[in-house]
């Protein structure tokens, strides 16, 4: 272990300076502070931010940090992982499903004693889709060996993340800092920070490369060729004393942290504690938060006590370890605690409720506990609610209905009666006692709206049955659409793309879609666009469900327990198909009978824009910026159809809505290859005017323009056989790339500029090679 | 700045200001700026906050800043749902997403309109306070600015912001648009239109809660799905986000040859029967002109081209 020079007494205030910005922002500058050596990144709402301000910083030359965008959220945290085991000093940040598909990785870290901090601003977890605060991620990660400390607020972001690498650095125990999710992440707040990194970084301690390297803070480098070792072992027996170890250095954080925590406010006048307490410590009536809510339930207290009444508030900031000691201690004269949680532990009492009270059995404490759940999708909770709360306590009739929800002062709303009926009263749980939900409402059981979809028949929608490579638009535009309006930006490719090769594909569909724009516009609930059986799984799975889907499809026709002949469609955006890659290519090789349709608008344009491995090299990205350090996206554009081609499916094929007739003949190609029982896959050039900084109405040309300089060849491979199907050379429209570039928007124009002439040479360089290897590919059967 | 004083607060201390615009207005950046000048140049402090969903271009956000004096606690989170100043991009919007709601006594409430301040009462049924017209949308195209610029120039004045300040921020922070913004900004302020209610008993408060909505935890269909039968977005109105720009359509030019399908980004949009292109679903239809440089010329013109008004 570090020796750490704990001199609370000796330290003098460190200059600080007024920061205005959210808790991401406030979360990247700790991060460019402290002085990372790597960070690990995958974008997901609402945590992108963070890694797109740390690229941007080391675009600029203002931070020196390796960082690397992986494939998905574990691809992420494994390049942490590795980056941690050599010594570096680390740091992720995400959210929700980002955590969750994290999860393997998380317990490892921890087992193999890696300091890393993960930033996490809460968020609800799937399904059904939210991208709203909640904790269910966090209560998640309870278990992994990982420090947990709580951020309430912006300025807590900023600070704890600075006495995070600090604690986790001593001990060899990752930490996390949860913020919640927009209701702090996306806050403007006014905030101070050291006005010196040389402060901050004189806190956290010296970049720990050399010293384990050397053996010196209780861990190891990989890169030590000298004195080698083995990590991450395979283990049977011996397992439970590594085990043992994690506890060990827990308590060692748990005698550490309140040291940390006075040299901090020594420095900074701020002071955090293991747990925060506000309000009157005597007080019978309490109520346990975290995070925002127990911020504004300070209001709630103040505003009691102005009118005579007394009640506490516990707001922890360390949730691990547990704060056994100060939870005791604060709930001592508590009769009737609201334990009130952003998240549910369906089938159980709640987690936090759990802890508290079994923390005050050991304390021989008999206060009782009301469980309440909250806020779970961002539903925001105000000193309204906090007020509510504590009225649940007052009476002593906590057994009783929740009352009805208010708005502070005044009269309840006249549409709101003031006791719910029993009709609309949450039944009492018998597995969780005193356990209900808090701004739930029961819905209108009268509800019955009128049929306003007849569904789609099989005689509706067929329209290119026999007609071989005749594409006659006035009879195709007899196709019924399979989905209504949408709330896409105006001018967006999707649907454009979608519907056109839709018209190509007759009878029954059933659509699948990746997490995108494409199913974000179309599914906000209470209302659908589609009008055929749609289905959302999760961001990167959609291949592997349909899989699942088209499996029952063939067992239950071959039963004769199914009439209907369907055509399985996944729609994905292509960064579905940079996190789904894995189980896209297990599905080709599978050749499982489904159409996969991605819209190629090189980004993920759902989250904002970050890099896609489809981009183009020198695009401009939100993690890739123009700066003296680095010019847009680092790399060229992933090839899916290339790396396809080496799973041997019977069809792939480009597409663009440049070329109508030539998606919808190869929408036709791609459903006869189902129709025979094999896999097709499909990738259409999409534009996102938002994204590229493109005028809504310049689309079409914009295509067209990428497609004629051979940026997205029209090509298809037919059982192994490549045929182009649009040559621009031949029909002579090829155009330079920077002509194309120069249309294609914001993002791209750039790069026709003198100044990167250089990067757009190379641009030109690549997209010739690969146009010529594709046409000698192209004049070979066997290639 | 020593000596500026907020002259409305709630019983927090607050100055609440709620913004309603759509994704793509600018809303969100002229409330952060507005927030920055706040606390940088007038020793403010408060937040700002918005309510977030998946906003494309066209969709409905709330955006709040508030102010209180520093020291002042700043413990709520989430936009205000008690402005006392309410600034309106879209009056259409007043109604559907019912943003009369929770509107404090007093209030000023600055709203994009060509209608005059006594109907703009009756929409947003003010108690009392200030109505202040202003035609954004004109002002903005007229100088090349973007809509919010108008806005924040009129809230500027109302929370008394000192002029000048403003405007050298407002350069400062869009130094290529900066001559554009401030003609936006000097022009709104000598366009807008006020009147002040005095408290008449015409409307009394509203509260803040909307109501939830007829499905919930009892009829919720099992998880979660949606029944296309019944909820399709069939009902929606894209005027909203389309503005009521759409495309001009002439039935005698166009031969129906079906290119404007083949570059539609709302399919549906188009309206086509028995082969033939009919018309254009103005509910529809999101304005965004894809159609009009595919259409083909014919011996009578060209069938779809941009509606009046257009400055191409």
């Amino acid at each position: 272990m570090t020796a750490v020079a704990l001199e609370s007494e000796r330290v003098t205030r460190a200059e600080q300076a007024v920061f205005l910005g959210n808790g991401n922002e406030a979360v990247a500058r700790a991060i460019i502070d402290i002085g990372y050596d790597a960070e690990g990144y995958y974008p997901i709402t609402p945590s992108s931010e963070v890694g797109e301000l740390v690229s941007k910083a080391a675009g600029q030359g203002e931070a020196d940090i390796a960082f690397i965008v992986g494939t998905s959220e574990l691809a992420a945290l494994s390049i942490c992982a590795g980056a941690a085991v050599a010594g570096g000093r680390v740091v992720d940040v995400t959210s929700s499903q980002g955590l969750l598909l994290k999860a393997e990785q998380m317990p490892a870290i921890a087992g193999l004693g890696l300091p890393l901090v993960l930033n996490l601003a809460t968020r609800e977890v799937s399904a059904p889709l939210n991208i709203k605060n909640g904790h269910s991620d966090l209560y998640a990660a309870l278990g992994w060996g990982w420090i947990i400390l709580l951020a309430p607020t912006v300025q807590a972001c900023y600070d704890l993340n600075i006495i995070a690498i600090r604690i986790a650095e001593t001990v060899n125990l990752p930490v996390i800092v949860a913020y919640d999710g927009f209701h702090t992440s996306h806050a403007n707040r006014r905030i101070t920070v050291f006005k010196s990194q040389e402060d901050v970084r004189r806190f956290v301690g010296p970049p720990p490369f050399r010293a384990a390297l050397e053996g010196r803070n209780g861990r190891f480098s990989l890169l030590d060729v000298a004195h080698p070792r083995t990590f991450g072992p395979y283990m049977n027996d011996d397992l439970i004393n590594s085990k043992v170890q994690i506890d060990l250095k827990f308590q060692r954080a748990r005698e550490l942290l309140p040291r940390i925590f006075d040299e901090f406010e020594a420095l900074t006048g701020r002071q955090y504690g293991v747990v925060e307490t506000y309000g009157e410590s005597n007080a019978e009536r309490w109520l346990v938060a975290l995070n925002t809510a127990g911020e504004a339930a300070k209001d709630a207290v103040d505003q009691l006590a102005s009118g005579g009444t007394r009640v506490g508030l516990v707001i922890p900031t360390v949730l691990r370890p547990w704060p056994e000691a100060e939870i005791s201690t604060a709930l001592a004269s508590a009769q009737r605690i609201v334990v009130a949680e952003r998240a549910s532990q369906y089938g159980a009492s709640n987690f936090l409720a759990n802890e508290i009270g079994a923390t005050l059995q050991r304390a021989g404490n008999p206060a009782k506990i009301i469980q309440r759940t909250y806020g779970i999708g961002g539903l925001n909770f105000t000193l309204a609610d906090a007020l509510e709360m504590y009225a649940l306590i007052m009476t002593g009739d906590a057994d009783g209905p929740e009352p009805a929800r208010r708005n502070g002062k005044g009269a309840p709303p006249p549409y709101v009666s003031t006791r719910l009926t029993a009709a609309g009263v949450i039944p009492s749980f018998a597995f969780a006692p005193e356990k209900s939900y808090h701004g739930a409402w029961p819905g209108d059981l009268d509800y019955a709206p009128a049929q306003s979809l007849v569904p789609l028949t099989v005689e509706q929608c067929t329209w290119n049955a026999e007609q071989d490579g005749r594409v006659n638009l006035k009879e195709l535009s007899k196709m019924p659409t399979r989905f209504d309006k949408h709330t896409a930006c105006p001018g967006c490719g999707i649907f454009t793309t979608l519907n056109l090769f839709l018209r190509g594909i007759d009878g029954h569909v059933v659509l699948l879609f990746h997490t995108g724009c494409g199913m974000v516009v179309t599914t906000g609930y209470p209302l659908t666009s589609f009008k055929v059986p749609y289905f959302h799984n999760l961001f990167h799975n959609g291949a592997s469900t349909a899989t699942g889907v088209v499996e029952m499809v063939k067992r239950f026709k071959a039963r004769g327990e199914l009439d209907d002949e369907m055509t399985v469609i996944l729609v994905t955006g292509d960064g579905g198909d940079d996190i789904g890659m894995d189980q896209l290519i297990g599905a080709a090789l599978r050749n499982d009978p489904f159409i996969v349709l991605e819209y190629d608008n090189k980004g993920y344009m759902n989250t904002g824009a970050q890099l896609c491995y489809s981009s183009l090299k020198g695009q401009v990205c939100s993690n890739a910026h123009l700066g003296p350090q680095q010019a847009g996206k680092r790399t060229h554009h992933k090839d899916i159809i290339e790396i396809l081609r080496g799973t041997f499916a019977p069809y792939l094929a480009t597409a663009s809505e440049s070329h109508a007739l030539d998606m919808i003949r190869k929408a036709r190609k791609a459903q006869a290859t189902v129709r025979a029982g094999g896999f097709a896959f499909c990738k259409a050039l999409s534009v996102c005017p938002l994204h590229w900084g493109l005028g809504e109405h310049v689309g079409p040309s914009a295509v067209e323009a990428a497609v004629n300089a051979c940026m997205h060849p029209l090509f298809e491979v037919e059982n192994g056989v490549t045929k182009i199907t649009f040559d621009p050379g031949r029909a002579g429209k090829k155009i330079p790339v920077t002509q194309a570039l120069s249309k294609m928007g914001r993002a791209f124009s750039h790069l026709a500029k003198p100044e990167y002439a250089a990067l757009a040479d190379e641009i030109q360089r690549e997209v010739d090679r690969r146009w010529e290897r594709l046409k000698v590919m192209a004049e070979h059967p066997l290639l | 700045m020593n000596g500026y004083r907020l002259l409305q607060k709630d019983d927090l201390g607050f100055c609440n200001i709620l913004i309603s615009a759509l994704g793509g207005d600018g809303a969100n950046m002229a409330a952060k700026l507005l927030f920055k000048i706040g606390c940088r140049d007038f020793g403010l402090d408060g937040g700002y906050d918005a309510r977030y969903g998946s906003e494309k271009k066209g969709t409905a956000t709330d955006v709040s800043v508030r102010f209180c004096e520093l020291g002042t606690r700043v413990r709520q989170s989430g936009p205000t749902d008690r402005p006392h100043f309410l600034v309106v991009f879209h009056a259409d919007l007043i109604e559907p997403l019912e943003l009369y709601r929770g509107v404090q006594h007093g209030a000023t409430c600055i709203v994009n309109t060509i209608r005059p301040p006594d109907e703009i009462r009756e929409a947003l049924r003010l108690a009392s306070g200030r109505i202040v017209c202003i035609d954004a949308t004109k002002i903005a195209h007229d100088t090349h600015s973007r809509i919010n610029i108008p806005h924040l120039a009129v809230l500027c004045q109302a929370l008394s912001f000192p002029e000048e300040q403003i405007k050298t921020q407002i350069a400062r922070q869009w130094p290529q648009a900066a001559e554009s913004n401030l003609a936006a900004f000097s022009g709104a302020l000598s366009c807008a239109v006020t009147k002040t209610f005095e408290p008449d008993g015409r409307f009394g408060s509203t509260s803040p809660m909307v109501s939830r909505g007829p499905i919930g935890w009892r009829n919720m269909l099992n998880g979660g799905t949606i029944d296309a039968l019944t909820h399709t977005t069939v009902g929606r109105d894209n005027r909203i986000a389309s503005r009521g720009r759409v495309p001009h359509f002439n039935p005698e030019a166009c031969n129906s040859c079906g290119l404007c399908l083949t570059v539609c980004s709302d399919p549906g949009g188009l309206l086509w029967r028995e082969g033939r292109m009919t018309g254009i679903d103005t509910a529809f239809c999101k304005g965004c002109m894809r159609c009009i440089e595919i259409c083909p010329t014919t011996k009578k013109g060209h069938a779809l081209t941009l509606p009046a008004g257009t400055g191409e």
